[in-house]
């Protein structure tokens, strides 16, 4: 086993999609161990509290009229004229990685362990130590549309703190409402459309005292977590499917084990969009997005050895925590595959919670069938009686829907 | 509906070829040697019609598909399948020649067994496939000389591959009406492309009498006029010929040249029509007669000889067969309670007085007095099953602080008699049904006399065993009802050689989640399962002691019951067979709850006990047991409220239609908070059921707040047809946001942050018509300032 390291850089960062075609950031074996820096690309909406005089956030946000450090964001398209900025926003989050798996093939499953989750510090003068993040109520919001207080279609940021000196918590400093930002390029971004465009403080009003006394319980987790598809050379980071990614449960914490489905030769492993804090739904579009580092593990199930193990046939995301197992419904669960060469672009008119249940529904009967050897009906009587299922997210194209059921329905040694 | 959908997802590696076959054989597809990476994805949909025409959605990675080709000794008319590839790469492969099919052009692939056979490559591709009896009696022509070939998607093609494309996208949205409408469209489109394909190949093989392009087109238009004239009796050859400006010798040679004639073609419309309307359920008023006349035949008689002639038997018959198929294909899986094209529906009832002279007396209590404890056992007339009413008399009238010891029955106890009734003379006493009547006749918010259905009294549109209703004194509309769960137990059996033990019952049933796509037979199926509860076990929990598969039962009043769809019904354990050694090793932890708690709604008399609103009433939320609260808005005077429903445990979802279905007594408490004091609390204003836990508030929100003032008279029907957690979802939304706002004092913006960040979403359960979607809020996001009014703590109820 080794230890590996892996900072935030230009270099060690893509931002906004996934890909089989990138560079390997790191590369390292089954069962080897590495630290990865992880920088929320909601950073800029406080640029003061989450960038400044933090070298590794300052070199992969740097953006001025000659240099942008990390030219794309998003998979769409790198050749101007642009609408938005190079990748044209298609996928947002900045993505630390990829981590290629020595041996690791089509038809295998790498299992992801997080052993620990921190939160990184600000560094500038004025906050150094304390550590922020930041919630956008934005035009992707369940939410949206459906304002009741004026003006409505409005987008706001609520810039929150993280307390860790006893039961972490979050507490809301200010926030406002988001004003058209021109970004270093000269395009104007009259909504949040575009990651990383550093808010300019002089063009927004700060409203402070607001959720007074409320304390955000802390679920420090990794919002967006996953493997290279295989359908194209860059998928948007947004929509989550088979091989994971943007799945935003908060049960994605320390002590969690994920699997996933590899598709590519070497797997291309990549983490990002950090959370302090969310809700089963992220309502609003967003977590409390804060950057995170993490120490993980990487061990490789190869598809020769998945037969009678709780891998067994699995094509898709799935969780182990210490008393639960739950998979992941989406309204398409592979829409690269489902809605062809437009999908990245269609998976978002299509969202639906209802296809999600029933997708969620299916994995977790198949999960019961082939893991636990049940036959259809016990797995049907078992799903009504102790399986829940929860609102996963409504915010990120492909929506989602997680079937839980616990361990100690299983373990029945001893009284 | 009889829509078929297919995901891998839901079967094994190595299953998944097998089943693919199987959707793709519905197609009349065979796939040869798929390509060895298949299996890691495959979506479809299909939907048919009795005529035998059948669209399909596919998507899955490119694979080898040919037509299945019938022996040769089958005579076959050989009604060529219609492909359309969804996205570019696709290729017809005829005899080693490859032509590619670009992605909306339509590639034709004949099955009438002439070599060679053609070959299709491509992914996600629509098609279109119509057996021979889709056309009997119309002929395509030469059909056997048309040869698979790739059409642009222009003309006549672009037509037929635009209404594949669109009726391919609202295949489950559909009704059964609307699909066939559709599909005979489609069918239509498909003879007159072929019509021309065949010409085409007339031509090509230099045939004298070939129709050429012009004559298809003139020939397309007759057919279209008949469409449009089938009402008429006088629709003769010289008025089609006159209507077209051409001759009616011309007219016959048109025919002629496709092997038919004007007179046959109309006849067969026509019967095809009839025979479409007397399948169709929203004709069922018209009389045979009627239907016989307005396809254009003058003479029942001779109608009736035709039809018999035609398909094999009377249009009575036929009809007949019809209205039984859909009773058992349609109705259950579609919807519970009231069936929209019901006319019982709108009847006028007067209110019901189903109390004798022996109704309880109703203690009254003195207001000022101190807080008292009640009694409330179950009896054949403290109990209403399967329906709220406003017009119940009370059995027991409480004042505000008081607390009740109410006894619940399961409705599930009679899947297994010997061991959750007998002996028990409260159960027995409800349950009790002989062939002279039973104890609780009405049974669910449908008609008396069983009219819709003929499944018993009150047919089962409600189906929960409510305990009450509880009258509160001073309670009226605008107060909020605040029912207290102080304590539960279970109601052990007193059955001969199992007194004392627990036991309860979960049926996968109809209405369950599940029912529309089982993977193994045979389907559909209805699974009940026996548990055994286990309350003293250090991690209290239930384990399963056998399963059997519904199986017709026949009630004591002679009524058969093919499906789950009355409650009560006695199961009769020699008609089934047990399985033991189901759910082996597995414990199910305890949630126990009520299901149901609720107060009269203002809207009717009778309301069906299935589908939770703002009144409460079914809402399946495990989290409302021992410990916790309910809010409910009052509706009418004395709040009426009633408890039933008991669950030992049930998961978020309730997916295949039932809990843990167990006879339970709780301890509860009832507090009144009257319109005026409620400035200030989180429970002001409010519209919903509420539940607070010791740590978390939980919001309901329903796919429709309240359905029956939504959707007016139609509510009781309405409500099952329309139930999506989306909606659901939204409601829950909205009653977290009004929550924060309102009880947290906070703005939107501020509410709409803490629910991204800190308020969960779960799917309550998707079987109970109206959909649940429940948010749950943290006590410790913000310090309730609520003063709790403890009412006097009652000893635990205890059972011997």
């Amino acid at each position: 086993m080794r230890h590996h390291t892996l900072p935030v850089s230009p270099a060690t960062v893509h931002w906004g999609y996934f890909s089989k075609a990138v560079a390997p950031a790191l590369t390292l074996r089954s069962g080897d161990r590495a630290t990865i820096e992880t920088l929320t690309h909601h950073a800029g909406d406080d640029y003061e509290r989450m960038i400044a005089g933090d070298p590794g956030a300052e070199s992969v946000f740097r953006w001025t009229a000659e240099h942008k450090a990390v030219a794309r964001r998003g998979a769409g398209p790198t050749e101007g004229p642009f609408l938005r900025g190079s990748g044209e926003g298609l996928g947002v989050h900045l993505l630390t990685g990829p981590v290629a798996i020595e041996g690791a093939e089509p038809g295998d499953i790498l299992e992801v362990r997080i052993l620990d989750v921190r939160p990184r510090p600000s560094c500038s003068a004025c906050h150094a130590g304390r550590c922020f993040g930041s919630n956008a109520a934005a035009s992707w919001g369940f939410h949206f549309g459906d304002h009741v207080e004026e003006p409505k279609g409005r987008e706001v940021i609520t810039i929150f703190e993280l307390d860790t000196a006893g039961e972490p918590f979050a507490r809301a400093v200010y926030n406002y409402v988001w004003t058209p930002q021109t970004d270093p390029d000269g395009i104007l971004h009259p909504t949040i459309d575009y990651p990383g465009v550093v808010v300019d403080h002089a063009k927004v009003r700060e409203r402070h005292g607001i959720l007074k006394d409320v304390r955000v319980p802390a679920r420090l987790h990794f919002g967006t977590m996953g493997l290279a598809p295989s359908e194209s050379d860059f998928v948007s980071s947004i929509p989550p499917s088979y091989t994971g990614g943007n799945i935003d449960d908060w049960r994605i914490g320390k002590g969690a084990r994920m699997y996933y489905p590899v598709a590519v030769d070497g797997a291309f492993f990549s983490v990002g969009d950090p959370h302090a804090a969310q809700g089963d739904s992220e309502l609003g579009g967003t977590a409390i997005e804060t950057s995170l580092t993490g120490d993980f593990e990487f061990v490789l199930h190869k598809k020769r050895d998945l037969g009678g193990t709780a891998l067994e046939g699995l094509t898709h995301p799935m969780l182990e925590t210490d008393d639960r197992w739950s998979v992941y419904g989406f309204t398409f669960p592979n829409y690269l595959a489902e809605l062809g060469p437009d999908a990245q672009t269609a998976v978002a008119s299509h969202a639906s919670l209802d296809k999600a249940m029933r997708d969620a529904f299916r994995k977790l009967r198949r999960f019961l069938m082939t893991v636990h050897g049940l036959s259809e009906d016990e797995a049907i009587a078992l799903l009504s009686v102790a399986a829940d299922f929860g609102v996963t997210q409504v915010v990120d194209a492909n929506w989602g829907v997680h079937g839980s059921i616990r361990k100690s329905v299983f373990t029945c040694t001893g009284a | 509906m009889n829509v078929r959908r297919f995901t891998s997802e839901s079967y094994p590696d190595g299953e998944r070829r097998a089943a693919w076959r199987g959707v793709l054989a519905a197609l009349g597809l065979s796939a040869d040697a798929p390509s060895a990476g298949w299996g890691s994805h495959a979506t479809a949909i299909l939907r048919g019609t009795g005529e035998g025409i059948t669209v399909g959605r596919l998507v899955a990675e490119r694979q080898i598909l040919s037509p299945m080709v019938r022996p040769a000794a089958v005579p076959f008319v050989g009604v060529p399948l219609i492909l359309i590839p969804l996205d570019e790469g696709a290729n017809l492969d005829v005899g080693g020649e490859r032509r590619p099919v670009r992605a909306g052009q339509i590639a034709l692939l004949p099955r009438h067994g002439g070599a060679p056979v053609p070959i299709f490559d491509g992914g996600r591709t629509l098609v279109l496939s119509a057996g021979d009896e889709a056309f009997r009696g119309r002929r395509i022509g030469t059909a056997s000389k048309i040869l698979p070939r790739v059409m642009a998607a222009e003309g006549l093609a672009g037509v037929l591959a635009g209404s594949l494309a669109s009726a391919a996208e609202a295949l489950d949205a559909l009704s059964d009406p609307e699909w066939e409408a559709v599909a005979a469209g489609l069918a239509e489109l498909l003879l007159a492309l072929l019509r021309g394909s065949a010409a085409a190949a007339d031509e090509s093989a230099g045939a004298t009498s070939a129709a050429t392009a012009g004559q298809a087109a003139l020939l397309h238009r007759v057919h279209q006029s008949i469409e449009r004239r089938l009402d008429d009796p006088d629709f003769t050859p010289g008025r089609a010929a006159e209507a077209l400006g051409i001759s009616e010798r011309y007219l016959h040679r048109l025919f002629e040249g496709t092997g038919d004639s004007f007179a046959h073609t109309v006849r067969e419309r026509r019967l095809l029509r009839s025979r479409l309307d007397l399948s169709n359920p929203a004709e069922a008023h018209q009389t045979v007669s009627e239907i016989a006349f307005r396809c254009g035949f003058t003479d029942a008689a001779h109608f009736s000889r035709a039809f018999r002639d035609r398909f094999g038997l009377s249009p009575r018959a036929f009809r007949q067969g019809e209205i039984e198929r859909t009773k058992e294909a349609a109705s259950p899986g579609v919807q519970r309670g009231w069936p929209q094209d019901s006319a019982v529906q709108t009847r006028v009832r007067r209110p019901e007085t189903r109390r004798g002279p022996s109704a309880p007396q109703v203690p009254a209590i003195d207001a000022g007095t101190a807080p008292r404890h009640h009694h409330l056992a179950v009896a054949a007339d403290r109990v209403h099953w399967g329906f709220f009413s406003r017009a119940l008399k009370p059995v027991l009238e409480v004042a505000s602080g008081d607390t009740i010891t109410v006894e619940t029955l399961s409705q599930h106890a009679s899947d297994d008699p010997a061991l959750m009734i007998a002996g028990d003379p409260g159960a027995e006493e409800v349950f009790r049904w002989t062939r002279d009547g039973k104890a609780v006749d009405r049974r669910g918010a449908g008609p008396l006399d069983a009219s819709v259905y003929g499944r018993g009294a009150g047919e089962g549109f409600g189906v929960h065993i409510c305990t009450g209703p509880i009258a509160v004194r001073g309670a009226e509309p605008g107060d909020v009802l605040e029912v207290r769960i102080l304590d539960m137990a279970p109601r052990p059996s007193r059955a001969p050689g199992v007194a004392g033990r627990v036991f309860g019952s979960s049926a996968a049933a109809w209405w369950g989640y599940h029912y529309g796509e089982l993977l193994s037979e045979p389907k559909p199926r209805e699974v009940v399962t026996i548990y055994e509860i286990d309350v003293g076990a250090e991690q209290p929990h239930a384990r399963a002691l056998h399963s059997f598969r519904w199986t017709p039962q026949t009630d004591p009043s002679g009524v058969v019951h093919r499906t789950y769809d009355y409650p009560g019904v006695p199961v009769d354990p020699g008609s089934v067979v047990r399985r033991h050694g189901v759910l082996d090793g597995i414990r199910v932890p305890l949630r126990p709850h009520f299901g149901v708690i609720g107060v009269a709604p203002r809207e009717n008399d009778l309301v069906d006990s299935v589908p939770p609103s703002y009144f409460g009433g079914n809402l399946d939320n495990w989290r409302l047991g021992k410990g916790a609260s309910v809010f409910l808005p009052v509706s009418v005077p004395g709040a009426l409220l009633s408890i039933g429903d008991p669950h030992a445990a049930q998961g978020d979802g309730e997916l295949s239609g039932t809990a843990i279905e167990c006879s339970m007594t709780g301890t509860i408490a009832v507090v009144l908070h009257k319109r005026a004091e409620l400035d200030g609390r989180p429970f002001a204003g409010l519209t919903y059921p509420l539940i607070e836990t010791p740590t978390d508030w939980v919001l309901t929100g329903f796919s429709h707040p309240n359905y029956l003032a939504e959707f007016g008279a139609k509510g009781q029907s309405a409500v099952y047809a329309t139930s999506s957690l989306d909606l659901a979802m939204k409601d829950a939304f909205r009653k977290a946001r009004r929550f924060l706002m309102q009880a947290g004092g906070l703005d939107e913006d501020e509410a709409v942050a803490l629910i991204s960040a800190a308020v969960d979403f779960g799917v309550t359960q998707v079987v109970d018509g109206n959909w649940g979607v429940h948010a749950i809020l943290s006590k410790r996001l913000l310090p309730s300032p609520r003063v709790p009014i403890e009412p006097e703590r009652h000893e635990r109820c205890g059972f011997t």
